[in-house]
């Protein structure tokens, strides 16, 4: 199928990319960085190559109607395109980066080699994920992107900043993937599909469609690091800058507004979400503005700018401004990569990383001021560069919509346009207070390449129109209309974008008579910020779980009467708030059946004699008989081959158990201590609790009106198809096969961890 | 408990009990039965056995239990052919031959089938698990009475 094949190259060279960089890496560190760019320059041109409109369809459990669906539309394009695109520069920079941060940090080659494989496993979950057409695809490859970025951003795992930022990042993008998942399935449940194409199609607006596009957003914007999710974001600077540039321009957090626009349709559908977009967006641009301009550390600076800039893109996408949506995120992505790359190179040559340490740079490194400067003043949206567009069409969309927005979005602009200036002139311009040493091209050439570009884009808009217009068109189900040049004339846009440039400037102008407010919010937001609260959060649950895993440890009735306890309170609140069925009631008793109950009773009788038995040999004896009875209780009631198994089992288990008594030590006499008394005090408690709810249970499911019988009809009449005469066994074997493969599965893994557990005891027994 | 009346009955049902087992993996097309339960009770015959011999002498009579875990683990991998082979040749998982509707040789009871194929993967597992859970704990018993 080369037709198949065409449409998955970008991700089958990514994976297979992968896999070569991981093997090969782990024997020769050095071919590591020289594999990954060959792999990511061939995923560009295989990306570029890429036909539109095609896709690939299989059905792989359609049981569950799970699809391996995977198309190339003009979203998905323009994502992987960034995501190849922008992965190629990084991974150049990397190779020179990654062997000094490996020296700085006395880390062996090998380490080295593992973050090039990461970095293409992160291009590889990417490219899926903007590929994917089904929503249960969509989640699996939306979590393989959040576990790689656990391990990038923790890479330097010997300090305990970096650990605990990869985990509030894990823990902020996956906890919210559960609303993802959470939405997959009401829309499969409501609509009878998971695919991604239908659900927009076939959806209408109302109720469960609502909370759906909700959870969707609230996925979305955590994974976007939108406010109030944003904190990871800021936090995850403790990463190498290569994942820092990647993580913020094209994958993870483009990942985010990737999927409010995959699937803006279903959102478009209730207005009222939409305006929560716009308004979540403007918040994030408040919280990102204010914050970056009082942030001293380069990289803490753009985080937040980060944060700020989506914030516009989510505005746009409230506003239904796809195709702007789509121009803003391109463009950013080679701003942001391009400035990171630079604070990078700036730390790398100089040793600094706060503003105030650093100055009149820009005689000494003329290529990354260069190169920086265009991305900055892209970033600023100063007209000939990519970054003016970003601005205008985000100008347009705010004076369609009228009323207050306009004015928030020159605010927001201004505010970038002065932060974009204070980084910039921070490390370029103005006195000299630091000396930089030289450093490789390959820190420098990114740079200036995605400098370029952004001058280049600026100069011919054409071609920002080209790679976003499909994407747009897809976003929206119907084909936009996107233009971009550049007027001359007082159009709104440009009034804006005056407006913001004069405003900007007189910003930067006066900055030393504000700049304590923003710095003095920045301090209050410390103690206040959504930071703390997840912080405490995660650290209640910590310490309330290990409370309870100390206690549960102690003795072995403490285990059992844990698991007796939870499982009977858990029982409880599914009566309590969702009782399955109507009513109990109290049915009859036909003579046919007094047998059983004559087993029944023997089988409590034995029950009580366990409970009081005082040897392990008449324990063993009276639970052996319990058993015995309810196998009874089964051939009674016609089943065979329940009776049989359960038959055996007793057996087995009676033999297992005086083999392992016939191993230990006499039999000693029980002690009768106070401590023994508590705890037989404790066990009663718990016996009748559970005993209670199980009860409950019983009752409740025998109260129920007689089960369906057709789905044992329907194995009754399949099973001679199954050449079985059998039911049971062709149920086992055949039917539901799966099943049985999945328990014998489970029985080799629990022999593997019995094997594992005696040979680590025999080990330490040894020493 | 190992008397010589315990003693004399164990060996003599061991090889009964063996070829019940088989007979209940066989015929488990037939009529109840199927390779769990065939499982368990040539799990039960090794277990007796250890009761009345001990596990020193259990493992020198039968020196080949000591690669009981390998029965396990072969039986799990038999499990995985049967269930995976079928979408190799492009049918759904766990498509068992000959298809619904086609004709099944038998040879006597044993039916020429990929489910009883299936069905033994199962006691493989069962009674590989068995036997090297009862080696694991008599081993760590012995090992306990020397220190």
């Amino acid at each position: 199928m080369p037709d198949a094949l065409r449409i998955l190259m970008p991700l089958l060279i990514s994976a297979v990319g992968t896999g070569l960089v991981t093997g090969s890496g782990a024997r020769w560190p050095r071919s590591a960085a020289p594999l990954a760019i060959t792999t990511a320059a061939l995923a560009v041109v295989a990306t570029l190559m890429m036909r539109t409109g095609a896709s690939v369809d299989y059905v792989w459990a359609p049981q569950w109607g799970l699809r391996l669906n995977l198309a190339t539309d003009g979203l998905a394009k323009m994502y992987s395109l960034l995501a190849t695109g922008v992965g190629l520069l990084v991974l150049i920079f990397a190779a020179g980066y990654i062997p000094r941060h490996l020296k700085h940090t006395h880390s062996g080659p090998e380490r080295g080699a593992r973050f090039f494989s990461l970095i293409l496993l992160f291009m590889t979950a990417m490219i899926g994920l903007v590929m994917a057409q089904d929503l249960i695809l969509i989640v699996i490859f939306w979590d393989l992107t959040a576990i790689t970025s656990y391990y990038l951003i923790g890479f330097d795992h010997q300090r305990s900043d970096s650990r605990r930022a990869a985990l509030t990042a894990l823990l902020v993008t996956i906890i919210s993937a559960i609303f993802l998942i959470a939405a997959s399935a009401l829309l499969l449940n409501d609509l009878g599909t998971a695919s991604a194409p239908e659900i927009l199609a076939t959806a209408q607006a109302g109720r469960t469609v609502t909370i759906a596009g909700a959870l969707i957003a609230i996925a979305a914007l955590a994974k976007s690091a939108q406010a109030p999710f944003h904190f990871w974001l800021p936090r995850a600077m403790a990463a190498p800058t290569p994942v820092s540039a990647y993580l913020h321009s094209a994958a993870m957090v483009a990942a985010g507004v990737f999927l409010l626009g995959r699937m803006h349709p279903l959102l478009a559908l209730s207005p009222r979400l939409l305006d929560a977009l716009v308004v979540v967006g403007f918040s994030s641009m408040a919280v990102g503005g204010v914050m970056a301009l009082a942030q001293p550390e380069l990289k803490r600076l753009l985080a937040y700018s980060t944060i700020g800039q989506y914030g516009y893109v989510v505005v746009l996408l409230g506003l239904g401004e796809v195709a702007a949506a789509a121009v803003y995120v391109l463009v950013h992505a080679l701003i942001k990569s391009a400035l990171f790359l630079t604070a990078g190179a700036v730390t790398e040559a100089t040793g600094e990383v706060r503003l105030d340490h650093l100055g009149g740079l820009g005689r000494q490194m003329p290529l990354l001021a260069f190169g920086g400067g265009l991305a900055a003043a892209g970033l600023a949206a100063l007209p000939l560069t990519a970054g003016f567009f970003k601005d205008e069409v985000f100008f347009a969309g705010a004076d369609g919509r009228g009323g207050i927005v306009p004015f928030l979005a020159v605010a927001g602009a201004i505010v970038t346009f002065a932060y974009t200036w204070r980084f910039w002139s921070g490390i370029f311009a103005g006195p000299r207070r630091a000396t930089a040493r030289p450093i490789p091209w390959l820190l420098t050439a990114p740079v200036v390449v995605l400098g370029l570009l952004v001058l280049v884009f600026g100069l011919v808009p054409g071609i920002i129109v080209y790679l976003t217009r499909e994407a747009g068109s897809t976003m929206a189900g119907a084909p936009v209309l996107l233009d971009l040049q550049y007027h001359l004339n007082l159009h709104a846009p440009n009034v804006m974008a005056l407006a913001t440039w004069t405003g900007g400037l007189a910003l930067t102008t006066t900055a030393r008579f504000w700049l304590p407010l923003p710095r003095r919010i920045a301090l209050w937001a410390r103690h206040v910020g959504p930071d703390r609260a997840a912080a405490r959060l995660v650290r209640g649950l910590y310490l309330l779980s290990r409370r309870m895993h100390v206690y549960e440890v102690q003795t072995l009735q403490q285990r059992i009467g844990t698991i007796f306890v939870g499982a009977a309170a858990l029982v409880g609140i599914t009566i309590v708030f969702a009782p399955p069925w109507p009513t109990f009631h109290v049915g009859g008793l036909p003579v046919t059946d007094w047998p059983l109950v004559l087993f029944l009773v023997l089988a409590g009788l034995s029950g009580v004699v366990a409970t009081r038995a005082r040897g392990r040999l008449s324990l063993v004896l009276a639970l052996s008989a319990v058993g015995y009875s309810m196998s009874a209780v089964f051939s009674f009631i016609g089943a065979p081959d329940v009776a049989i198994v359960a038959v055996l089992i007793e057996t087995v288990m009676t033999l297992l158990l005086l083999g392992v008594i016939s191993l230990l030590p006499r039999d000693s006499v029980q002690h009768r201590t106070a401590e023994r008394e508590r705890q037989r005090r404790g066990s009663w408690v718990v016996g009748v609790l559970a005993a209670a709810f199980a009860f409950i249970v019983a009752w409740g499911v025998l109260s129920r009106p007689a089960p369906d019988a057709t789905m044992a009809r329907e194995h009754l009449n399949l099973a001679p198809s199954a050449h079985a005469a059998d039911v049971v066994t062709a149920i086992l074997a055949d039917f539901r096969g799966l099943d049985t493969m999945g328990e014998i599965t489970v029985i080799a893994v629990a022999l593997l961890g019995t094997l594992t557990l005696f040979a680590t005891r025999a080990r330490t027994e040894r020493r | 408990m190992s008397t010589l009346l315990v003693r004399g009955v164990a060996r003599l049902i061991l090889l009964p009990t063996l070829v019940t087992a088989v007979a209940f993996l066989v015929k488990g097309y037939a009529s109840a039965g199927d390779g769990f339960s065939a499982g368990v009770i040539a799990g039960a015959a090794v277990v007796l056995q250890f009761l009345a011999f001990g596990p020193r002498e259990l493992i020198d009579r039968f020196p080949v239990l000591h690669y009981a875990p390998w029965l396990t683990f072969g039986g799990l991998l038999l499990g995985l052919l049967t269930a995976f082979v079928p979408v190799l040749l492009g049918d759904p998982i766990l498509t068992h031959y000959p298809r619904a509707g086609e004709h099944v040789a038998h040879v006597g009871l044993l039916a020429m089938h990929t489910a009883v194929l299936f069905d033994v993967a199962v006691f493989m597992v069962v009674f590989g698990f068995v036997v090297s859970v009862l080696g694991l704990i008599g081993g760590i018993g012995v090992e306990g009475e020397g220190s």
